[in-house]
């Protein structure tokens, strides 16, 4: 019987599909032209525009430091979480199920408006603050779903085997799960940095005026279409990290499942 | 009590469900221990009760006549190889052995020398660099093997240690293991299913079914003098037989009337009186078949019957002969087996002989164990 | 001892999500029973106005437009992903994975700047639309930008991953022998393809179903940046509301029609388990 050569044909157009926007935005950001329009030579001069706006640097800052506390609480809400729902078969577990998939389904909006209202209904005032707290709630459920399918994947059986060598129950959390569970609990963290730093909608509606975040400073130049190649250039860097954080993660899933099948 | 360790009416409940019931059991010290059952018997409770990842609800543990029924499992001189082998994935071969050693601050170089000679022992020293996902799974079971022998436990408990391995390796690894066991001479607590595994590796068995153990023993008397129809049925294959004592003949024999079948003569391997009702197992291979009918001697049963099935085993054949309203298994082993000799095949007419020392009389028994027969009487 | 174990795990995760999750959807409804004050207030008291505010013919609309587009992009996310999953599936385990990073990576790019890629490729005087209009695909007047065809576009560009990945996943469990099985039965290709294999993977299928759905329910960048007037969704009126005209109750009254919107699909799967 002949295989049809049609989905692999189409695997190879849609990944063509995929990358095609931002094969655009790297060679469009060494375009000497203002307009994406045309290509009138190439250019490294966005580049050289983008160090000297300095509110690109504060936001991209701003960014990092919501992103770092964000998903450091997210890390430890995200893994108590799965932990409890890895090991309770209650009712109780049931609900926290259902609290823990709530974030991922909620559109962004819905979410973002949400959390708006509750700020101003409590009387808080709008600031970064805020704006890390939202982030937390999302990046939390993320974390949880990483875990948690590590966790599904996880011997526990070892955790009795060290006992049974004779370490204490501390040994054994330092000695076997940490070293074991540690890459689970990163690329989940190294996910919700990722998605803090992306998230826009969320963190225009609770941010509050003044500050801004990556996200929402380039929005809001977009829309004035202020500067438009600038953020292409800034958009092939961010890539470029992509690809290195990428890489960084995919290394660390290797390490840790190897010996198991993920 | 004297034994190595012993569990004093030991009981261990899951919720509703009673896993371990009253369970007495002493092992000695030195002795290849097999617990022995179908899964959820509560073989491997009370393994874990020993190694103390189980408290029990009532009941004692002891070591060396002392009680560690609260011990936690790091305080016990008692090592455990797990089913699935349980080797932590991020260390290398060496490391996993060296991990007992390590926590119990032994010093490097008796650490070092200590894991050599297991790595020498399970014969994997080309391996020792190796991470456990690079091994096959005979090589895993002996990584394991040698991190729990390696901490010189007083007993080594071994929970269902080749279930996950193929027949052959399984065979392999029995032999290896008895040779360790030999050499290391410590108590080995042996968990299994598997009654092949059970009866030719342990100096004793104990047979448990539903949380209690039905019958202990070595291996022969268990197969040999089964005392329930569960037992018989579990280890080997049998025929169950019931009838009525229609008299005794002497001391040590009683003729028997088997509805059906005829009158035959047993073994009073049990007080039996007149009148009584009585089962009996009857082992395949106790039975002689033959196409001729052989000639009476005392005590010697001899009936007739057609073959209804012919299974073809390599070193025996099996088959079922229809005799009467029974049907009655019978195995013949090929020791002189010529091909231009006609065996009795499908309708043939065929005599089965037993002598009444080969039936044996059970204490109980119960119509669901004969589910467990490989092939049960067809309806 | 084992229960107070349990609370003590559960209670960081069970709390936060209560008071950052559950409480704000709650908020919602409540405020959408306030009177607007003027200057971007909520009034004091109980009122029907922003509840009555919403029936309205061009909100009826607004809802209908929200969910045909996104279920356009839904139905249009799982034909294209369907024989990437198909294909990813018969690879041999080495390529699989490097597919799924491949389909990851851009993901992994920022949202909005993905969509301004789109906005440049897509620009009435860009290069495609030039060589459209050389080729006669596209009439002088008609543009690629600004319209509902560009958000389906780019909507399906941005949800992909989510239609490829869970199929794929069901796909990887998908015995294949049961298409060889179906063939030697005398079923023809594309017949074992819809009664063997897409039954075969009918989990994967509802949840790409879900996760594109919901989330295209509540689109708002993608109308935002490159929809017209006539391919604004309920996202965008939600946001108008708010930041536009400080109607904190009308916005509250139509999240909590978004709200509802969403919920009833996941109600519909709930059921659709237990059954």
């Amino acid at each position: 019987m002949k295989r049809s050569r049609f989905p692999l044909l189409a695997t190879l157009a849609v990944l063509a599909f995929l990358y095609l926007p931002i094969a655009f935005l790297v060679a469009n950001s060494f375009n000497a032209s203002r307009y994406a329009a045309n290509w009138t030579g190439f250019s490294t001069k966005w580049y050289q525009r983008l160090t000297e706006r300095e509110d690109l640097t504060t936001a991209l800052g701003t960014s990092l430091k919501i992103a770092t506390y964000a998903s450091l609480a997210a890390m430890i809400l995200g893994t108590t979480a799965a932990f409890a729902l890895h090991r309770y078969r209650s009712k109780f577990q049931e609900t926290h199920r259902l609290l823990v998939a709530l974030p991922l389904v909620l559109p962004d909006i819905l979410m973002g408006m949400s959390l708006l209202l509750l700020f101003v209904a409590a009387g808080v005032d709008l600031s970064l603050l805020t704006v890390t707290f939202a982030h937390i709630t999302f990046c939390l459920s993320y974390v949880a779903l990483v875990v948690s399918a590590r966790l599904d994947g996880f011997d526990f059986t070892v955790l009795e085997a060290a006992r049974d060598l004779g370490a204490t129950p501390f040994q054994t959390f330092r000695k076997i799960a940490l070293p074991l569970l540690a890459p689970g609990i990163l690329s989940g963290g190294l996910m919700a940095f990722t998605l803090s730093i992306d998230d826009y909608v969320v963190t225009y509606f609770v941010k509050g005026p003044g500050t801004d975040t990556l996200p929402t400073l380039v929005y809001s130049m977009i829309k004035k279409s202020k500067e438009l190649p600038v953020i292409n250039a800034l958009s092939s860097i961010m890539l470029l990290v992509t690809f290195a954080v990428v890489a960084i993660a995919q290394r660390l899933t290797r390490r840790g499942s190897a010996g198991e099948n993920l | 009590m004297t034994g190595h360790l012993i569990f004093e009416n030991v009981t261990r409940r899951f919720g509703s469900f009673t896993a371990v019931s009253d369970v007495t059991l002493e092992i000695q010290k030195g002795e290849c221990f097999s617990l022995l059952g179908p899964s959820g018997c509560g073989k491997t409770t009370l393994l874990r009760m020993a190694a103390g990842f189980e408290k029990p609800d009532s009941g004692r543990i002891l070591l060396n006549g002392k009680d560690i029924t609260a011990l936690p499992p790091d305080k016990r001189p008692v090592n455990t190889v797990f089913q699935n082998y349980a080797l932590f994935p991020h260390l290398t071969v060496r490391q996993n052995i060296a991990f007992g050693p390590k926590i119990a601050k032994w010093s490097k170089a008796e650490t070092g020398r200590e894991v050599d000679r297991m790595l020498n022992l399970v014969d994997l020293t080309a391996h020792a660099d190796k991470k456990p996902a690079q091994l096959s799974g005979g090589q895993k079971q002996r990584v394991a093997i040698a991190r729990a022998l390696v901490n010189k436990p007083e007993v080594l408990l071994l929970d269902e240690p080749l279930a996950a391995l193929d027949l052959k390796l399984r065979q392999r690894l029995l032999v290896e293991l008895d040779a360790i066991h030999d050499e290391v001479g410590i108590t080995f607590i042996y968990v299994t299913h598997d009654q092949g595994e059970a009866m030719s590796f342990s100096d004793r068995i104990a047979v448990m079914n539903k949380g209690k153990i039905v019958q202990t023993g070595p291996p022969a008397e268990i197969y040999e003098t089964p005392r329930s129809s569960f037992v018989a049925a579990f280890i080997g294959d049998t025929n169950f037989i019931d009838g009525k004592i229609i008299e005794g003949t002497g001391q040590a024999f009683s003729r028997c009337e088997v509805e059906g079948l005829g009158i035959i003569s047993v073994d009073n391997d049990q007080p039996v009186k007149t009148g009584d009702k009585v089962y009996l197992s009857l082992r395949p291979e106790k039975i002689l078949l033959s196409s001729l009918k052989p000639s009476a001697a005392p005590l010697e049963n001899i009936i007739s019957g057609k073959v209804e099935d012919v299974i073809y085993f390599g070193s025996h054949t099996r088959y079922w002969v229809r005799c009467g309203d029974w049907r009655i298994c019978a195995e013949v082993q090929h020791r002189n087996f010529l091909l231009d000799e006609k065996p009795p095949t499908w309708n043939d007419e065929v005599w089965l002989r037993w002598h009444a020392n080969d039936a044996f009389l059970l204490d109980q028994y119960r119509e669901e164990d004969e589910a467990l027969l490989t092939l049960p009487e067809t309806p | 001892m084992n229960r107070r174990r349990e609370w003590l795990n559960t209670a960081p995760s069970f709390l936060w999500l209560t008071v950052f999750v559950v409480l704000p959807v709650l908020v919602i409804f409540a405020i959408a029973f306030r009177p607007t004050l003027g200057g971007g207030g909520i009034g004091d008291g109980w009122s029907l106005d922003a509840i009555r505010s919403l029936w309205d013919f061009s909100y009826l609309e607004l809802l209908s437009r929200t969910v045909w587009i996104s279920a356009a992009v839904t139905g249009l996310c799982l034909l294209v992903s369907l024989p990437v999953a198909y294909a990813m599936a018969r690879m041999t385990p080495v390529w699989r994975a490097r597919v799924v990073l491949l389909v990851i990576v851009p993901f992994w790019t920022n949202f909005v700047i993905r969509v301004f890629a789109w906005q440049q490729i897509l620009h009435a005087e860009g290069w495609l639309a030039d060589r459209l209009r050389d080729l006669g695909i596209l009439g002088e007047n008609d543009r690629l930008l600004g319209n509902a065809f560009a958000v389906i576009l780019v909507s399906v560009y941005t949800y992909l991953p989510f239609g490829i990945l869970p199929l794929f996943a069901a796909a990887e469990k998908f015995d294949f022998g049961l298409l060889d099985a179906a063939r030697d039965l005398g079923a023809g290709a594309l017949r074992s393809i819809t009664t063997v294999f897409l039954p075969g993977i009918r989990q994967g299928l509802m949840t790409a179903m879900i996760v594109i759905f919901i989330p295209m329910l509540g689109s708002y960048i993608v109308p935002d940046m490159v929809g017209g007037t006539d391919s604004q969704m309920i996202g965008n009126k939600i946001a108008q509301r708010n930041f536009g005209d400080r109607n904190l109750p009308q916005a509250a009254a139509l999240s909590a029609a978004l709200t509802l919107l969403v919920i009833a699909p996941m109600f519909l799967k709930r059921k659709k388990n237990e059954a």
